[in-house]
């Protein structure tokens, strides 16, 4: 198409960073003898749940992340299995911010390992975007300890895809104008949005690669698809497009919800321990509720079934709030009003939403006892701030105590809060 | 037709003047359950004899009994969908209604040249409800209670899981009668005393759910009895007015300690008109945050300042003449509560008292008040 190797009139430079096999790196930190080894991150060989990441020595097996734990061990049964740490991640995720923070002003961070920059214009700062996307990596190495490697185009799509093409730790430039020429020998998949249902679309009509797309017409894709037809053929073209890459690098895109959620080992119909984890869960999301400054005045349950039947139920509160016993009644009044008794549960999840800034309603009965909780929860936050996520415990959540699953997507991420 | 076979089928005949008994069915229409999951409470449970037709209509949290005088042809008792009864009669021109019941829970109604027939239910699935008890009834006058009630039921939580605030709680001692709720932010307390009331020795304490308040309060406003006749067992409480009995299921468990948190030394007091207090708030209130409603009040040397601001909708600023000569203060109110107490106040100057722009403020009719009214608000943090 020729359209397409016209320059735009102000071309555009993003960087997207991708943190190579994140948390196994991070894991390698703290234990060096993980090096070069077939490392699974994400909990025992023989646990319920699935695999957070795995090492690129592990992934020649077929392990990737989302994998049943199980499977993977009989896969790669040589892989040494570790428990994710959330808190490393994200302390890692912080430092990574903090790097790419210093080369622009424009820093959405994506997950917790991967982020986008929008560099148009620092050409002057840093130099061209070769120079400067080395520049990034060496920092980032020295650092962080971490690899990463670096898409750099014209568009958020592009970046992001030669990113992908870039690892393990390199650097990709796809020169304006040259986007097409690109993508057009890659598979269809390589598109971001692109998942199995839809590559399975595209080779029904005998679309394999990106080239296959492009050459169609929008008005043929639009008629088949509709408006994301639309945005495929946009995105065959190397252009942002489709609401999925719409926004600017580092928008302020607003938290517009907070959520912990826990799959059990072994399903579970015991109501105290199915209220601990509630109570555990509870003290989570309003742990990041304060650390976010913010006040929610919905919380939501999830409560998943042995079979898999989930349900979720919501309640809004009179006024917002941050404190954990507050979250928990909610939660406990939901779960006790909608779950049937001795049926097993395989998963509990609580969500904050429709957050304010500030509770301004001073309760008339409460308002001794929510000052009181506040300061004695902004001191427990305070040693876990010091001394680690477990320190401080509600007791109530003792028995709920379970190790935190690894969040690739947590909310509160700088430049980007919505979560998933 | 044999002897047995009367037996064994269900009869009722009445006729009823279309006026009385649609007078009866609006008065219970509140009570009929709205929800359908369990269909025979949607209907009223129709019993004839003695010269009366009897009505009943119960949601299982409240029940409504009331009657009308008919002329009983045949005894008996029928059930008929409630809200399609009485947006029929309604309907209805004003003369007698002839109401039959039919084979198969049918009910024949005949009114001049109309002729309907409707589909009730076997009576025998409307709930037993509970019986008036013979002791330990107590005589409150009815405009006593309606002016407790008044003063009060806009303050309790409809917040569900705070459930001994989903009530009033109404305190009878020997000479006098007491009504508080609250929803936590909000606090409205009056005490009617100078009363006799027989029967009640030391402290008579119950919690009166919201809904029956409602209904006390509508019922109230349709009679001319002039006491209301209270009673409760251990899990319902009885209100009779007139010729109808409203019951409810009881509230259990501890009403908050509202004593702790009325204000003691709220020293900064200010008298305003009632009715220019309450234009001011409300044309203020326009450009408060929609959400928290927030309204600033400013007391400076002689006069109130009201304002509320957002950044949708834009500032707005009214003053009232006052005579303060304390402290410069200021504080943030929601909007809608002070507007709650200057609407049932019913009086034409109003005292607000304060301490700080953190604690609770106190706000009282400032003359010709009955009932010893304070309403407490907390504020909010602006």
């Amino acid at each position: 198409m020729a359209a397409t190797s016209q320059l735009p009139a102000f071309a555009r430079t993003i960087f997207h960073v991708d943190m190579d096999a994140f948390f196994v790196s991070v894991e390698e930190l703290f234990d060096p003898s993980l090096k070069g080894k077939a490392v699974v991150v994400g909990g025992q060989r023989h646990e319920r749940g699935v695999v957070s990441a795995a090492s690129y020595e592990a992934r020649k097996f077929g392990v990737h992340s989302a994998l049943p734990l199980r499977t993977a061990a009989k896969l790669c049964p040589h892989a040494i299995f570790v428990d994710g740490h959330p808190e490393r991640y994200r302390e890692c995720s912080g430092k990574v911010f903090k790097v790419l923070a210093a080369f622009s002003p424009q820093v959405e961070m994506a997950s917790i390992d991967e982020a986008y920059l929008d560099m148009t214009g620092t050409a002057r700062l840093h130099g061209p975007p070769l120079k400067a996307a080395h520049k990034l990596h060496h920092r980032m190495k020295e650092d962080t300890q971490l690899n990463c490697s670096i898409g750099i185009g014209s568009s958020r799509l592009i970046a992001k895809v030669s990113s992908a093409q870039a690892k393990p730790n390199g650097v990709l430039w796809i020169v304006p104008g040259q986007e097409s020429q690109f993508l057009a020998p890659l598979d269809v998949r390589a598109i971001p949005g692109v998942g199995k249902v839809m590559e399975s679309h595209l080779h029904e009509l005998g679309i394999k690669k990106v080239g296959d797309l492009a050459r169609l017409e929008e008005s043929e894709l639009k008629e088949r698809f509709g408006k994301w037809g639309l945005a495929l053929a946009g995105k065959a073209r190397g252009e942002d497009s489709g609401g999925w890459f719409d926004t600017e690098v580092g928008a302020d895109t607003e938290a517009k919800s907070i959520s912990h959620e826990h799959t059990y080992n072994e399903d579970t119909a015991d109501a105290t321990q199915l209220e601990a984890t509630l109570m555990r869960l509870s003290e989570m999301v309003a742990r990041r509720l304060r650390e976010a400054k913010l006040h929610a005045r919905t919380i939501q349950l999830k409560l998943r079934y042995k079979d898999f039947t989930t349900i979720t139920r919501a309640h809004t509160l009179p006024a917002p709030t941050q404190l954990d016993g507050e979250i928990f009644e909610q939660t406990r009044a939901l779960f006790r009003k909608n779950w049937k008794p001795g049926r097993e549960v395989r998963l509990l999840g609580v969500q904050a939403s429709s957050f304010e800034a500030q509770a301004e309603q001073i309760n008339l009965l409460e308002g001794g006892r929510q000052q009181r909780w506040k300061d004695a929860l902004a001191a427990a936050d305070r040693l876990r701030d010091k001394f680690g996520e477990s320190s401080v415990k509600l007791a109530t959540g003792l028995r709920g105590t379970f190790r935190e699953r690894t969040h690739e997507n947590p909310a509160g991420l700088p430049g980007k809060g919505k979560s998933k | 037709m044999p002897v047995e076979a009367a037996v064994a089928v269900e009869t009722m005949e009445i006729t009823v003047s279309k006026v009385e008994l649609l007078r009866e069915l609006t008065a219970t229409q509140g009570v009929v359950e709205r929800k359908t999951t369990i269909p025979i409470l949607s209907n009223y449970l129709f019993e004839a004899g003695d010269g009366e037709l009897r009505l009943t209509a119960t949601d299982l949290d409240l029940s409504l009994r009331t009657s009308c005088s008919a002329k009983v042809k045949k005894e008996g008792s029928c059930t008929i969908p409630a809200r399609k009864l009485h947006d029929y009669v309604k309907l209805l021109p004003d003369a007698d209604i002839t109401i039959k019941l039919l084979e198969n829970h049918w009910v024949s109604i005949r009114c001049g040249r109309s002729n309907t027939k409707m589909v009730g239910m076997a009576k025998s699935n409307f709930p037993s409800l509970p019986v008036f008890p013979t002791a330990g009834v107590v005589k409150i006058p009815g405009k006593v209670l309606r002016g407790l009630i008044g003063r009060t039921y806009f303050a309790i939580s409809s917040e569900e899981s705070r459930y001994t605030l989903n009530g009033a709680l109404m305190l009878l001692k020997p000479e006098s009668i007491t009504m508080v709720a609250t929803d936590g932010h909000r606090l409205a307390h009056c005490e009617r005393s100078g009363e006799k009331f027989e029967g009640v020795s030391g402290e008579l304490k119950t919690l009166v759910p919201k809904k029956c308040m409602d209904e006390l309060k509508s019922l109230l406003d349709s009679t001319d009895a002039e006491t209301v006749e209270f009673a409760k067992d251990e899990s319902t409480l009885f209100f009779r007015i007139g010729s109808r009995l409203l019951t409810s299921r009881q509230l259990t468990g501890q009403f908050p300690n509202f004593e702790a948190v009325l204000p003691k030394d709220n020293s900064k007091s200010i008298t305003l008109n009632n009715s220019d207090f309450n234009s001011a708030i409300q044309r203020v209130a326009q450009f408060a945050d929609e959400r928290s409603r927030a309204v600033r009040l400013k007391l400076e040397k002689g006069e109130v300042k009201i304002s509320a601001s957002s950044t949708e909708a834009g500032e707005s600023e009214d003053s009232i003449e006052a005579p303060y000569d304390g402290e410069t203060m200021t504080i943030g109110f929601n909007a809608v509560y002070l507007v709650d107490f200057l609407k049932a106040a019913g009086t034409s100057d109003v005292r607000l008292e304060l301490k700080d722009s953190q604690s609770a403020g106190q706000l009282r009719p400032a003359e010709g008040d009955d009932y010893k009214y304070r309403y407490i608000v907390m504020p909010m943090r602006i």
